[in-house]
């Protein structure tokens, strides 16, 4: 079944949020990468011919973003946020436990496809770093502890408690995980 | 406790808050759409906002109600409103935090300022790493419209009201409010050349009003509690209101506060933020995020408003807070910032695409102790030949943060010099033009 | 709607005060002073960019520094380019420019003519700040035509932009970000798109180029000569490159000839075809059955005194002269001069007989002209454009270009009725920017344009003036029209009222209207009657003699105008006066102080027929090849074997040439002087680039040489001599400078139209073409002309071959899924005439139910198809079959 069978009510519903068809070309990729894992050549050139663009235009706008693989990744893509702000709070020990424990490095992934790594800039979680983010998921204020029990729930479970839930830092009082000042 | 009366975090702060749309209801939500809907004029809301002197959020701090003015009057076609939740800047936090936290309370703006305007849909671009705070507003969406706060004939009123998610894909120059534009129409997130502005050539060349989220969610506060009263908060008349500040780095406790606008940075840092996380003292702040100058302790006194930073030769900017303790290295400070800068550049313009990338590797260099002094007159050149010569504001944003060390921490840079000196590594000979 | 007033503005630039139009950028009022601010990303011809920001000026009032290339002139601004502050912008973003820059100039094909360098000589120390790594991009394979060097490139983004703006073709890609964006395309096949060379053209520094000339030459060391390109009847200005007579390159400077600059694939990158290997060098003679080589003496004194032994016996009458309308005015002027003077003969004809001719009587017998009311700038400039079976795209493209532009640029509303369907592929589609695009297949273009004349009466869209004026021809053709049914009108043509209505609406609405027809109309059996009806429609909205509105028919070799207007055909004298005009006649006549031959000749297939028949005895065919272009039914080669002399001038030893008596190699259009008129009446100079190859001569020389033997000669030294004695005849002809003044229609020949002239053929005019119902299994085979391509000389051009080599049959992916095909499959093609077999190319734009066969690789295929002739305009339409298809393993 091609793409756009598929996903036929999907597309619609994203076709009409727009009054100009290209707009939703960003939603389709996201949504051909939601099925494949990667953006394809296939799934280019038929999200191309849904929006009525050449494959170019559509591969020109897939290249500027970052976010979209055209090539396949691990089953969990790890993160990590290198920016200064995590840097200052510790973001390049975290990337060298990573190496560790995975024996992978940026632009890697590991032999058996499921945790591949990336270095990213800021996620907007400064205050919580350091962080990073696997798939969908952000992990902050990471320790050593708490990535090891992260790598060993995505392992076993495919997913993992400590991901952040709705952000808010400091919790308000009352909160559990409130820092002692 | 904070000593002042929050605005935005204030319904976030109740224990057991969850931002559903019956929590938010319970607090008063959605009563100032109900009192201005069909009863205000959209010109008189346009107006209180004006006088409550409410300042663009996301960077530029550009006045809001006079953005609104600059639609079009006698213009009948489709008109169109973004909400700028593309939260980029190194060392802002605070938009995950309202959207998460309290999403309706920014929906409720967002209708607001569509109202004003006389815009039937509006778009939240959203930075696309953010997917679980893409899933709560689209799930406030649905809330919101089930309600009748969203959609077609809102409350009876006749009024009709849109109201999308958009995922951006990585690029942090789309917050920038015109690539913010090509992006949301499927291109590359190219600045576009101003004039003409999005006021009126803007999302699909129709009239468009570009705003921040916390902009946003400041307005049914102004609409509920009125002009005057926002216009007494903070330090009238430039600096109105609160700000969340997201305050990182070598702090106790990092994290997002609300303050008005006036406190000084040391309140902020010493008082909120509980003061540094060790006993090394502090060393630098960057008071605005990754575009701001860096500041010293000797400015912990400056206020928190956008003349006083500006006065200081830096910028309140995004509400992003850094704070470095002694012993971090000023020039791998800036590297890194820099490293942010050159992997961003969209690329359109040369000065910041081939600029970032020059600077980047001179700094690399630097750092890697194989630098040179003439290096540090090539940097602070580069800087002035990139900074206003380029479509958008990024240009002068990459090359704050070396113009900001190079300032006052010059002597690092060097220190460096000198090692590599000692070491005499050679250097490759001046390129000779073909 | 009143025209749009151009309001003035005046600024001043360095102290010199300016006057421009509103609206014209800074960078443009200072180069009309004749300062020059250095740019890279700004192109006349693209919208502001501003990425290079080499353009800095500084303005009285702004704090920063401003792109030229993007401000637009305002009252009372004061602009300053030549400050220190103005100098050391340029200087530093310059240096920003070149430190990624490899600096490779000694290799680089734009050494000598780079903006890069030229700046940077300019303004730049020798030596370079930067002493950083240099980005460096992984090489990729481009194109076998273009090649890119992106180490070079200055991310103006001209070629993507040029790409997209100017040719809606958008096949490249500005991929990746920041300093590593790179110019790409889609995929890990090579480049597919149409080729016009537009980006290597616009690039200003190196980063594409040509793969066809590449390393050989550096530009200082050619020659170059401005010539018109010899393919289509858009006549695009070229300027041909050359090196040791050797063709190097062809370029076209932005702003040169009707072309502005721009050019299509086989303008750029067909030149190659004059100096193909197989080009005939020396003159060959029969003897013993076989063609030999001769000397130029043998071969002409063979011919010269067996034609007058045929002439002696048979009289002139006996003869018959075919020339194509790919030579030059002179020539074809000549030509006919020959045969009606030395020989005695009016069978003459051209390639103009092909289709041009149907549109041309049509306008002589409504409008009083024999050419368009328009020009190419009121295309621009129109507000609705009609485009009836032209596929423009492929066969006039540069007229395509200026459609494009006003429907891009300035929002032109496109009608188009076209056998084409709307698709994105690697060629651009001009239905794509059409408001109403109707698919109809050709054989329906005059049902639909019938459609269309039948909703102007319904809707009561007629110009009033014309009830009052003209209630006969009113009442004629609204009674005519509404004997049509519409079901009948939807069933042959697949549309109903409501899109008819619509289109005739928006046709109504238009200020300026200009309406195209192109050879699915003009080359179809009724592209006569379908050519006076879109002139109707254009009486009836009373647009027809409006200023900026017209019919403009598309022709399709290079000079099929002139062919008619220097008189290479059996009824007209050149003018063309009508052979019987009076007038016509005794302005030649005491030019020539001779008498033309006072019958009508036979034209192209009617001589065939006589060849056939034993009437002619002796044909002079100059550069056309009937046996090749024809139906297999018409027997070309068995009436040609029949004559008693043959002669053919050519370039290449071709169907026709093999079965000579003689065959005299001609000149290609790239060695000698002359001119050519191109589709719109605009006459312009050719000029030659390289020496004729071999002994080949220009075919006017030839004609005088055996004028001379024959003993008539006709004196010219040269070809300027034969342009004079044309402009005897034609007033002007090819001195009417830079553009065309188009000819206005002629009053008493409109309204001696609609007064009763119209009235003779109304009723097989207005006939709906019902055709029997097509079986299962039944292709419409159509044959059509390929971008990449045009006639058969461009299978000469290595460069074009290397795009399309073959003839490949082209469907629509639909029927491809019902036989079971893939691009690359194979089928056999039949019907009753023949059987042809043939790999499959699936295309979008075919519209189901037909297939397209490229013209150009024709020859098998055209056992296959049948010709139909119009009794009026002796055209021969040989456009359509039916063929049934299966896949062959
Ligand atoms: C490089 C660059 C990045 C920006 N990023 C953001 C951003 O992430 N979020 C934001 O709200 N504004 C951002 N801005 C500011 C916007 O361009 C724009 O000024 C803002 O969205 C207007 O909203 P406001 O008036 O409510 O502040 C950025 C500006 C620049 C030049
Ligand atoms: S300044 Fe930089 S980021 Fe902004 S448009 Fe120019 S190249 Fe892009
Ligand atoms: S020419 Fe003006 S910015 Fe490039």
């Amino acid at each position: 079944m091609t793409f756009s069978e598929k996903y036929k009510d999907e597309i619609a519903d994203i076709l009409s949020r727009y009054p100009v068809k290209r707009s939703a070309l960003i939603p389709l990729l996201y949504l051909a990468q939601r099925d494949h894992g990667h953006v394809s050549e296939a799934a280019m050139k038929e999200i191309a011919q849904l929006l009525g663009l050449t494959p170019p235009q559509v591969y020109e706008t897939i290249t500027f973003y970052t976010l979209f693989n055209l090539k396949p990744v691990g089953t969990f893509h790890i993160q990590v946020c290198r920016s200064l702000m995590c840097a200052l709070v510790g973001s390049d020990t975290v990337l060298e436990w990573i190496k560790v424990k995975l024996g992978i490095g940026p632009g890697e992934s590991t032999a058996d496809g499921l945790f591949s790594l990336c270095l990213v800039e800021c996620l907007a979680a400064c205050g919580t770093g350091p962080m990073m983010q696997i798939n969908d998921d952000y992990y902050e204020r990471l320790t050593e502890e708490k990535l090891d029990r992260i790598l060993y729930d995505l392992r076993s479970t495919g997913t993992s408690a400590l991901k952040s839930g709705p952000f808010m830092w400091p919790e308000p009082v009352g909160s559990a995980d409130r820092p002692s000042s | 406790m904070p000593k002042h009366e929050l605005i935005l975090l204030k319904n976030m702060m109740q224990p057991g808050y969850t931002g559903s749309l019956p929590d938010y209801e319970k607090t008063g939500g959605y009563q100032a759409l109900r009192a201005t809907l069909g009863k205000t004029a959209p010109a008189d809301v346009t107006a209180t906002v004006r006088k409550s002197g409410l300042r663009g959020r996301g960077g530029a701090g550009f006045p809001t109600g006079v953005k609104w003015g600059f639609l079009p009057k006698d213009y009948h076609g489709p008109r169109y409103l973004c909400c700028n939740a593309d939260e980029s800047e190194p060392g802002t936090f605070k938009d995950r935090q309202l959207m998460e936290r309290d999403p309706h309370q920014m929906l409720e703006g967002i209708v607001l300022a569509c109202y004003a305007i006389g815009a039937e849909s509006a778009y939240i671009y959203i930075r696309g790493e953010l997917v679980l705070c893409s899933k709560i507003l689209e799930r406030a969406i649905d809330e919101a419209r089930t309600a009748g706060y969203i959609g077609k004939n809102i409350l009876g009123t006749g009024i009709n009201v849109e109201v999308w998610v958009h995922r951006g894909a990585g690029a942090y120059i789309c917050g920038e409010e015109t690539a913010l534009l090509e992006s949301l129409e499927g291109k590359r997130g190219l600045p576009r050349i101003k004039p003409p502005f999005p006021a009126t050539h803007g999302l699909y060349n129709k009239p468009t009003v570009v705003n921040n989220v916390e902009t946003l969610a400041n307005l049914p506060h102004i609409l509920t509690r009125g002009a005057d009263w926002f216009a007494s908060i903070g330090s009238p008349p430039r600096s109105t209101g609160t700000r969340v500040f997201c305050v990182s780095g070598h702090v106790k406790r990092p994290g997002n506060y609300e303050v008005p606008m006036g406190v000084t940075f040391r309140e902020l840092v010493y008082e909120h933020a509980g003061g540094m996380r060790s006993d090394k003292p502090m060393k630098a702040f960057i008071p605005g995020g990754a575009s701001a100058p860096f500041l010293t302790p000797a400015h912990l006194d400056v206020k928190l408003d956008f003349e006083s930073v500006a006065a200081a030769g830096s910028m309140l900017g995004s509400g992003g807070v850094t704070v470095m303790e002694e012993g971090t290295s000023m020039v791998w400070a800036a590297l890194r910032l820099m490293e942010f800068f050159y992997h961003e550049s969209c690329g359109k313009c040369s000065p910041c695409r081939e600029g970032s990338s020059w600077l980047v590797q001179t700094m690399r260099r630097i750092m890697a102790k194989r630098g040179r002094m003439e290096d540090l007159e090539t940097l602070s050149d580069l800087c002035k030949n990139i900074a206003g010569r380029t479509v958008c504001a990024f240009g002068d944003a990459e090359v704050a943060p070396i113009q900001g060390t190079l300032k006052y921490w010059r002597e690092e840079y060097v220190a460096l010099i000198r090692e590599a000196e000692a070491a005499n590594l050679v250097m490759p000979e001046p390129v000779a033009r073909g | 709607m009143t025209p749009p007033t151009t309001q003035m503005v005046s600024l001043t630039i360095d102290g010199t005060k300016v006057q421009v139009p509103k609206g014209t950028l800074v960078i443009e009022a200072a180069r009309r002073i004749g300062v020059m601010i250095p740019h890279f990303c700004y192109h006349p011809k693209l919208k502001p960019d501003a990425n290079c920001r080499m353009c800095l000026v500084e303005i009285e009032k702004m704090p920063k520094l401003q792109t030229a290339c993007s401000t637009p002139a305002d009252e009372g601004m004061s602009v300053r380019t030549a400050t220190t502050v103005v100098n050391d912008a340029h200087k530093s973003v310059l240096e920003f420019i070149l430190a990624n820059h490899p600096l490779d100039c000694p290799v680089c094909d734009q050494g000598g003519r780079c903006d890069l360098q030229d700046f940077s000589h300019q303004y730049t120390p020798t030596t370079s700040r930067f002493v950083e790594a240099k980005r460096i991009f992984q090489k990729d394979y481009f194109s076998p035509l273009i090649e890119t060097q992106m180490n070079r490139c200055v991310q103006c983004l001209r070629c993507v932009r040029y790409c997209d703006e100017v040719m809606d073709v958008k096949a490249l890609a500005p991929a990746g970000r920041g300093t590593m964006t790179e110019i790409k395309h889609f995929g890990p096949h090579p480049l597919d798109c149409e080729f016009c060379g537009g980006c290597v053209q616009i690039c200003p520094v190196g980063a594409i180029t040509s793969r066809l000339s590449m390393y050989e030459y550096r530009p200082w060391m050619l020659k170059r000569a401005d010539t018109i390109c010899g393919y289509c009847g858009d006549g695009c200005q070229i300027t041909v490159q050359t090196k040791d007579n050797q063709l190097i390159e062809v370029n076209s400077a932005h702003g040169a000839g009707r072309n502005n600059g721009d050019l299509c694939a086989r303008g750029f990158f067909g030149f190659h075809a004059a100096a193909h290997p197989e080009r005939l060098t020396h003159p060959l003679l029969r003897r013993n059955g076989t063609l030999s080589q001769a000397t130029w003496e043998e071969a002409l004194e063979f011919v010269a005194e067996r034609a007058g032994t045929i002439k002696a016996a048979h009289g002139g009458q006996s003869f018959g002269g075919l020339i194509s309308g790919r030579c030059t005015n002179e020539e074809l002027y000549l030509f006919q001069k020959f045969m009606r003077l030395v020989i005695g003969t009016n069978d003459i004809d051209s390639s103009a007989r092909y289709g041009h001719m149907n549109s041309l009587y049509a306008m002589r017998r409504v409008q009083g002209t024999h050419r368009w009311t328009v020009g190419f700038d009121d295309i621009v400039a129109a507000d609705v454009l009609l485009l009836v079976g032209t596929n423009i795209t492929e066969t006039n493209p540069i007229t395509g270009l200026k459609v494009k532009e006003a429907v891009k640029k300035h929002g032109a509303a496109l009608v188009t009725i076209e056998a084409l369907e709307p698709c994105i592929e690697p060629v651009s589609n001009i239905a794509n920017l059409s408001r109403r695009h109707l698919s109809v297949s050709t054989t329906h273009m005059n049902d639909a344009v019938l459609g269309l004349l039948k909703a102007i009466v319904e809707q009561n869209l007629v110009q009033p003036d014309l009830a009052q004026k003209q209630p006969v021809y009113l009442s004629a053709l609204t009674n005519s029209l509404r004997q049509l049914s519409w079901e009948t009108v939807r069933v042959v043509t697949g549309w109903g009222p409501d899109v008819y209505t619509e289109a005739a609406k928006t046709l109504a609405a238009g200020r300026q209207v200009v309406i195209l027809a192109g050879q699915g109309l003009l080359r179809s059996e009724r592209g006569y009657s379908a050519s006076l009806n879109l002139l109707d429609v254009l009486l009836l909205l009373g647009k027809l003699d409006q200023p900026g509105c017209g019919f403009a028919p598309l022709a399709e070799e290079n000079n099929d105008q002139g062919a008619v207007e220097m008189g290479a055909a059996a009824e007209f004298l050149p003018g063309p006066f009508d052979l019987t005009d009076r007038e016509g006649r005794h302005r030649v006549a005491s030019l020539w102080k001779a008498e033309p031959p006072p019958h009508r000749g036979a034209s192209l297939v009617d001589m065939l027929d006589r060849a056939g028949a034993g009437i002619l005895k002796g044909m002079f065919i100059v550069g056309e090849n009937p046996v090749g272009s024809l139906p297999a039914h018409l027997r070309v080669d068995e009436s040609l074997r029949k004559l008693d002399l043959l002669v053919c001038q050519e370039l290449f030893l071709t169907e026709t040439a093999a079965l000579a008596h003689v065959v005299l190699p001609a000149s290609s259009s790239m060695e000698k002087s002359g001119t050519f008129t191109n589709t719109e009446g605009h006459v312009q100079a050719v000029r030659p680039a390289i020496e004729p190859i071999g002994e080949s001569r220009p075919d006017w020389e030839i004609f005088v040489a055996l004028s001379y033997l024959m003993g008539t000669p006709l004196e010219y030294t040269e070809s300027r001599d034969i342009l004079k004695e044309i402009r005897n005849l034609i007033p002007g002809y090819g001195s009417l400078g830079p553009s065309p003044v188009p000819p206005k229609v002629d009053r008493t020949v409109v309204d001696r139209y609609l007064s009763g002239g119209y009235e003779h053929d109304l009723a097989a005019r207005h006939k709906l073409n019902v055709p029997s119902a097509r079986p299962d299994g039944i292709l419409q085979l159509e044959l059509v002309q390929s971008l990449f391509h045009s006639g058969k000389l461009s299978t000469r051009a290595k460069g074009l071959m290397q795009v399309e080599g073959t003839g490949t049959l082209r469907i629509n992916p639909r029927d491809a899924a019902r036989y079971g095909l893939q691009n690359g499959a194979w089928v056999r093609l039949s019907n009753a005439h023949g059987e042809l077999t043939i790999p499959v190319k699936v295309l979008e734009r075919v519209p189901q139910g037909q297939a397209w066969f490229p013209d150009h690789f024709g020859t098998e295929a055209m056992r296959l198809f049948h010709c139909a002739i119009n009794p009026v305009t002796r055209t021969p339409s040989i456009r359509t079959t039916s063929v049934s298809v299966i896949k062959v393993a």
